[in-house]
This record gives C-alpha cells, sequence and structure tokens, in this order.
C-alpha cells in the first residue's frame, strides 16, 4: 500500500515538473505569437546544403532536409564503423604481433590516438591537413582518371543508361547463380574430398553472368571519370573535405578503441585453442582466421557495439567544421523557422532510434555468432 | 613473493630468477624454461627477422616509421614558426583570467598538487632504471616546454614551485601515519574542488564567465565528475528499484541522456531549455551548461554503477538479509561499497571521456583551450597545425596521465582480483 502510495506521490511529482515545463512553453511561445506544432516543417526550407546523398533543393520541405541531414550522417557512420573495424582489427592484431616493431607502433598509436579529443583530431585532419592538399587548379591526379583537392576528392563511377535497372536484374541473377555454384562446390568438396575452389568458381559465375548481361543489354552504363571544373570536381563519386575530415578523424580515432578490444578479446581466448590449432599444422595466418578470431569475436562484439553507437553519436562533431549532419542542419532549421522546440524534439528522436537500430541489427549478428545451444 | 625476492626484483637483479620458482617447501615446480640471455643481435633476429614474412613486415614498417618520424622532425624543429605559442600560452591556459587575478589558480594548482604528492608519495617505490629514464625525459621535456613558452622568469619560477608542491605533499605523506593518512586524503579530495572554487571566486573573485582555456576545460570536467556522481548513483539505483513508476523513470532519463551527443545537449542548454523554464529565472549560460553536462555525465555514470551493483554476488545481499538490515542500509554499507570499488577503472575511464568531451563546450561560444588554439588573429594565419599540435599535447599528457594513474590503482586495488 505505502509502495503504491510513494509511486504515485513519485510520478505526481514527476508528472507536475513536466506540466509546468509545458505551460511555460506554451506561454513564451505564446507571446511571441508562436504554438508548438509541426506543420512548419511541411513549408519550404529556402537554405541549400552542400553535400546531400538524397536529392534536394532549398525549395523542398524542413522534412526533407531533415532527412538529408539523417542521410549525411547515415551515410559517415556506414563507411566509418566498416573503415574502423578493419583497421581497429588489424590494430588488434598488430599490438599482439610476434614483429617487435609492428607491436611497439600499434602501441603506440593507440596510446597517442585513445588520449586526444576526438574533436581535435577532426579539426586537426580538417584543418591542417586536407585543406592544406593542393587547391583545385593544382589537383593532385592519380593516372588521370581521380584526383584530390582541398576542394574534395572524387574517383570513376558507373553513369548508368536506359537499361540500368535491367542489368541490374542480370546481377541479382548472377549473385544467386553464384551462391548455388558455391553451394554445389562445398557439397562436391564434402562428399569427395576434391578440391572446391569455392572463391574462383563463384565469382567467376558472378562475372560471366553480368558479363553476358552487359553486352546482351548493350552497354548499359558507361564509366564516368571526374574532370576539374571551375568551382569543384565534376563527376564520378566524390567526397567533399567536410565529409572526409569526419570521416578521416573518426576512423582513426574509434580503431583505437576497437583495436584495444580486439587486443583484449584475442588474449580471452584460451591458449589451448592456439596451441591446438598449432597442433593440427595451420599456418599462424590460418590460426587467426579459423581457430583465434571467430572465438574473440564473441567477446569482443558487445564491447564493439558500444562503439558503432559512440561513432553514430560521435558524427555529431562534424559540426564543427560544417559538415551537413544533423546537429549542424536542425541548427540551421532553428534559425530559419524557430520551433527549437520542435527540432530539438525530432534530433533526439533521430538519434535514439537509429542507435536502436544498431543495437538491435548488432543483436542479431551476436545471435548468429553465439555458440549454438548456449543461452545467455 | 617474499620480501626478499621482491627487494631483489626492485634493485633489478635478475641473475637468479629461476629462484623465484622455488616454493617455500623447496620442491622445484617444472616451469619453462629460461630464456639464456641475448646479445642485441640475437635479440633483433629473434623479435624482428625471425623469418620471411617478418623481415618484410619489420622492413615495410621500419619505412613506414621512418617516414613518420622524418616528417615529424621537419614539422617540430625545422619548417614550423612556435612563436604563436609563446605569444599565446597565457590565452591558451587560462584565457582572459585578469592578471590581477592569477594568483587564485597558481594557488588552486599548488593545493592540488601537493595533495596528490600526498596521496601519491606513499605509493613510490624505488624506482627501476627504466622508470628513472622515463622521469629524466619528461623532466627535460617539461623544462624546454615551459621555459621556452613561459613569457616572464616570474611564470617560469611560479611552475617550478609546482613539482616542488608535489614533493613536499609527498614527504608529508610519507611522514603521516597510515590512519590519519587516510583520512586526510579522503576528506582532502572531497573538500578540494569546493576550496578551490571558493578560492577562484569567494572574496571579489573571477566569475564563471571569465574562465577560459585548459583552465575552463579542468573546471568543468571537475563540475561534471563531482556533480554527476550522487546523480548517478540515484539513477542506477532507481534503475535497480523494484517500484515499476521509479525504476520507468530512471530508464527513460538514463537512456535519453545518453542517447543523444554531448553537442546537440550543449546546444539545447543554450537554445532551448530557456523555453521550459520560468521566464523570471534567467539563468547564466554556463550554469544551464554545466546542469546538462552533469545529467548526461550521470547517465553514464549511472549505467558503469548499475554494471557494479550486477557484480555484487548475492550471498552478500542475502547476509544482509539475514542480519536483518532494511534496503536503503543494505545498499548504503552493503552493496555499493562493494560495487563502487569494482567500478573504478571504468569510472576513471569515464572522467577521462569527460575531460576530453569538455573540448565540445566551444560550441556554446567558450572559449576553451581547442576554442582558443583556433583564434589566430592576423599576425599567426594559417599556423593551425601548431596551437592545434598544442592543445593535442595538452589534451594528452592530462588524459594519459590520468589513464596511468588509473592503471596503477587498478592493480594496487586488485580490482578483479577478488
Amino acid at each position: 500500500m505505502l509502495r503504491i502510495a510513494g509511486q504515485v506521490l513519485f510520478l505526481l511529482v514527476v508528472a507536475i515538473v513536466l506540466r509546468e515545463m509545458y505551460l511555460n512553453a506554451t506561454f513564451q511561445l505564446g507571446q511571441r505569437g508562436r504554438d508548438l506544432s509541426y506543420e512548419f516543417m511541411d513549408s519550404r526550407a529556402g537554405f541549400g546544403v552542400k553535400e546531400h546523398f538524397i536529392s534536394y533543393t532549398p525549395n523542398r520541405s524542413f522534412w526533407n532536409v531533415f532527412w538529408v541531414a539523417v542521410t549525411n550522417a547515415l551515410a559517415v557512420t556506414g563507411a566509418g564503423i566498416v573503415l574502423a573495424t578493419l583497421l581497429g582489427t588489424f590494430l588488434g592484431i598488430a599490438r599482439l604481433s610476434p614483429n617487435w616493431l609492428l607491436r611497439k607502433i600499434a602501441q603506440g598509436y593507440v596510446e597517442i590516438i585513445r588520449n586526444i579529443p576526438a574533436l581535435v583530431q577532426i579539426i586537426f585532419w580538417y584543418v591542417a591537413v586536407i585543406l592544406a592538399i593542393p587547391r583545385l587548379q593544382d589537383s593532385i591526379s592519380i593516372f588521370g582518371i581521380a584526383y584530390i583537392s582541398n576542394r574534395g576528392a572524387a574517383v570513376p563511377s558507373l553513369r548508368g543508361g536506359d537499361d540500368f535497372g535491367a542489368w541490374g536484374l542480370f546481377v541479382l541473377a548472377a549473385l544467386i547463380a553464384a551462391f548455388l555454384v558455391r553451394r554445389w562446390r562445398t557439397r562436391v568438396f564434402d562428399e569427395t574430398g576434391e578440391p572446391h575452389y569455392r572463391f574462383l568458381w563463384s565469382s567467376g559465375t558472378f562475372a560471366l553472368v553480368a558479363v553476358i548481361g552487359y553486352f546482351v543489354l548493350g552497354d548499359p552504363w558507361t564509366i564516368e571519370v571526374p574532370e576539374i571544373g571551375p568551382r569543384n570536381l565534376l563527376g564520378g563519386i566524390g567526397v567533399s573535405p567536410e565529409f572526409a575530415g569526419v570521416l578521416v578523424g573518426l576512423v582513426v580515432y574509434t580503431a583505437a578503441f576497437i583495436g584495444e578490444i580486439v587486443r583484449g578479446s584475442i588474449l580471452a581466448v584460451s591458449k589451448g585453442q592456439k596451441e591446438a590449432a598449432e597442433a593440427l599444422g595451420l599456418k599462424p595466418g590460418q590460426q587467426l582466421r579459423y581457430v583465434v578470431l571467430p572465438q574473440a569475436m564473441r567477446v569482443a562484439l558487445p564491447s564493439i557495439t558500444n562503439q558503432y553507437l559512440n561513432f553514430w553519436k560521435n558524427t555529431s562533431l562534424g559540426f564543427f567544421i560544417a559538415y551537413p549532419e544533423i546537429v549542424n542542419i536542425t541548427r540551421t532549421m532553428t534559425n530559419q523557422a524557430g520551433h527549437e522546440l520542435e527540432i530539438f524534439s525530432l534530433l533526439i528522436a533521430v538519434y535514439l532510434s537509429v542507435s536502436l537500430a544498431i543495437s538491435f541489427a548488432m543483436n542479431l549478428v551476436n545471435r548468429g555468432i553465439a555458440l549454438k545451444g548456449v543461452r545467455t | 613473493m617474499s620480501d626478499e625476492i621482491r627487494d631483489r626484483e626492485m634493485r633489478g637483479l635478475r641473475e637468479d630468477v629461476s629462484a623465484a620458482h622455488l616454493p617455500e617447501t623447496g620442491r622445484i615446480v617444472e616451469t619453462a624454461p629460461v630464456k639464456e640471455p641475448q646479445s642485441p643481435l640475437e635479440w633483433v633476429r629473434y623479435n624482428l627477422f625471425s623469418g620471411p614474412f617478418n623481415s618484410i613486415l619489420t622492413l615495410v614498417t621500419g619505412f613506414l616509421l621512418l617516414t613518420v618520424v622524418y616528417q615529424a622532425f621537419g614539422f617540430f624543429f625545422l619548417n614550423s614558426d612556435w612563436r604563436v605559442i609563446q605569444v599565446r600560452v597565457k590565452g591558451y591556459m587560462v584565457g582572459g583570467f585578469p592578471l590581477d587575478e592569477l594568483w587564485r589558480i597558481w594557488l588552486s594548482l599548488y593545493a592540488v598538487t601537493a595533495l596528490a604528492g600526498f596521496s601519491a608519495g606513499p605509493t613510490i617505490r624505488r624506482p627501476s632504471r627504466r622508470g628513472i629514464v622515463v622521469a629524466v625525459v619528461v623532466a627535460v621535456v617539461a623544462v624546454a616546454i615551459v621555459g621556452y613558452a613561459a613569457q616572464s622568469n616570474l611564470v617560469r619560477l611560479l611552475a617550478a614551485a609546482v613539482p616542488l608542491a608535489f614533493a613536499v605533499g609527498a614527504v608529508v605523506g610519507r611522514v603521516t601515519p597510515r590512519g590519519p593518512r587516510r583520512k586526510v586524503r579522503l576528506w582532502g579530495w572531497i573538500l578540494m574542488f569546493p576550496l578551490v572554487m571558493v578560492v577562484i571566486r569567494g572574496f571579489d573573485g573571477v566569475p564563471p564567465r571569465e574562465w577560459e582555456g585548459l583552465f575552463f576545460n579542468l573546471i568543468a570536467a571537475s563540475v561534471g565528475i563531482f556533480a554527476s556522481f550522487p546523480i548517478g548513483i540515484l539513477l542506477a539505483l532507481g534503475r535497480r528499484s523494484t517500484l515499476p513508476a521509479v525504476r520507468g523513470f530512471s530508464i527513460v532519463v538514463i537512456e535519453i541522456f545518453r542517447g543523444v551527443p554531448l553537442v546537440a545537449w550543449l546546444i539545447f542548454s543554450k537554445f532551448v531549455v530557456d523555453l521550459m523554464l520560468p521566464p523570471q529565472l534567467n539563468l547564466p549560460d554556463i550554469i544551464k551548461a554545466f546542469v546538462v553536462m552533469t545529467m548526461f555525465s550521470a547517465a553514464y555514470i549511472a549505467e558503469i554503477i548499475r554494471g557494479g551493483i550486477q557484480g555484487v554476488h548475492s550471498g552478500q545481499y542475502e547476509a544482509a538479509r539475514a542480519l536483518g538490515l532494511p534496503t536503503s542500509r543494505m545498499m548504503g554499507f552493503i552493496v555499493l561499497p562493494q560495487a563502487l570499488r569494482a567500478t573504478i577503472p571504468a569510472m576513471i575511464g569515464h572522467f577521462i571521456s569527460l575531460f576530453k568531451d569538455t573540448a565540445l563546450f566551444s560550441a556554446i561560444a567558450v572559449t576553451d583551450l581547442l576554442d582558443s588554439s583556433l583564434r589566430l588573429g592576423l599576425e599567426f594565419l594559417g599556423q593551425e597545425a601548431q596551437t592545434l599540435v598544442f592543445a593535442a599535447a595538452v589534451f594528452w599528457m592530462i588524459a594519459f596521465s590520468m589513464s596511468r594513474w588509473s592503471q596503477r590503482l587498478e592493480t594496487r586495488l586488485g580490482v578483479g582480483e577478488r
């Protein structure tokens, strides 16, 4: 009885505080002749965004520019966690290498990078490294097909023609065919013990079907080589200096943490496992690839998930170098439209939902690699 | 390990290593073969060129390392003009803090280092040869930097008094008997922050809007540490509570503050939160920012402590119940002390990242160390590389010493061993 009364009282206090905040907000907004509503989000945004992965013009709505911000942040996160995982895994393994020099360099990297704020590093990469590379007119050219300048970098890309969609179906078919061939080779290997050459067979099948599709449809795409334009690099797939700054800064930073996690997890795999692999005659690379790393991954995954979540939240540091991510764009939205509360609530919602999505996806991965039949 | 062996090892006498494997009974235990002492050439062969793959690896990484060292050498000693640091160093350290009031900061610095010396002094052992080398290198670098950057001999003298304060503290700490020492240490650290606040603000002191530079970063981190700790404990207990209302509330608060990045929260504190507070309240920006940062930090601390509480063995709860303790005392006297002890490493890790996060305050127009290193003025235009490297080095030194201290504490407390 007392428990229930106490909880009711607690909730009552919380409700009164929240109500007070709500009344304050509506009162102050009322004085300025505004109200709490999300209708403004449908009106014209009216400001340009330098970089967007979905189509956008200043005439589109606030919703539209908000999604631009979210996709920009997601793009950095997507590319970043892949790169940071690769670099981090390499660092973790390097820290345990029998090679003294490599081990010490990896250790130095981790000790230095971990203890400098990510923001300082991002600004350093952006201001002191990326903006210091040659100007657009003097771009560094890589065989005349890719360019690096302080206005961004670009590499050749595919430009789809009319039949690009149809070719996509061919690629899909090629993937399925490659998968089936791979299964077939595995079965042959399991049954007869002949060398399976799975990778060669399946990639060959994929390439064959895709190339047939290319010739059947008659040039469904062409390769677009970037050129130096008057103000920017034109064509190809490019990244802006801001994107590069956030990406490089956060990858370098996060990799140091992932490296420590990987190192700890490898050490956590019992020594007997490695000795057993050695006794079976596996080479050092194979011991790592087939015996130690798969087990280490199980230990590492929860901590690595945390690093992915941190990465996602750290994209907000792009704000400081004017990368159009969520904090930056919502600031501009607030300057244009007011409605601070509504916009901030959207910001909270999107950060929380992407975090939840990452946790969920990583939980699925975790279930995939967890020991079968063991309940955790 | 017996005292005699420990003494030997400390004196660097290694010739009799195998004696360490002799247990008290005198029976010889089989151990891995003791490695023969190696000549430098053998060491190189074994560690760098043990096989073709290893040799290639050594050559490639060696080449990379040389390139980096070469570039860094050029940057530090040949191609850069470091005058900007010399001219601006006061700005980086304390910003626009009034010159006449600087004694307040020096005084606080001496107090903190003396207490640090008092706490660390008794744990200092006779250093190994390697320790001496490291200490000498650090001292030389520190003297060189301070000597170069300081603007007057008075500053050099005042800076030289900092290690002196540490030494005095260490000596006093060593002669103080264990009982009083622990009490002074505990209360010293608890009272240090309020004391510093009084020295800075009290007696016609300096208001928060004039706290700038590294001094601001340190104060902000300390505020975060001290204020968020009790709130974090409350949130952690709330999350473990059996009352659904309290638990739900704690979960919502923790997850919302943890799920949104600190930059967004700081901007919230400056531009949004005013709308929800009574108009007549009119808090200064920096106070609102500190409150929001405290909540952000408390959410993380709550999760760390929750982990610690979950790690306390269930037998401890049962024993407390068997003694008839009510929940509040069980938590306060049995569970929390054990939980907190187990979380010390994670806690220091969080404080390090909180300190690093104080760089984000430039988002709300606070001239912290990072922000002031980006304000170059016409004279030094385009010299961000130097100032940023300087700021990074300062952040690094503090964060790195904290992490080293945490490692020492971990071994001394034997966390994870009981």
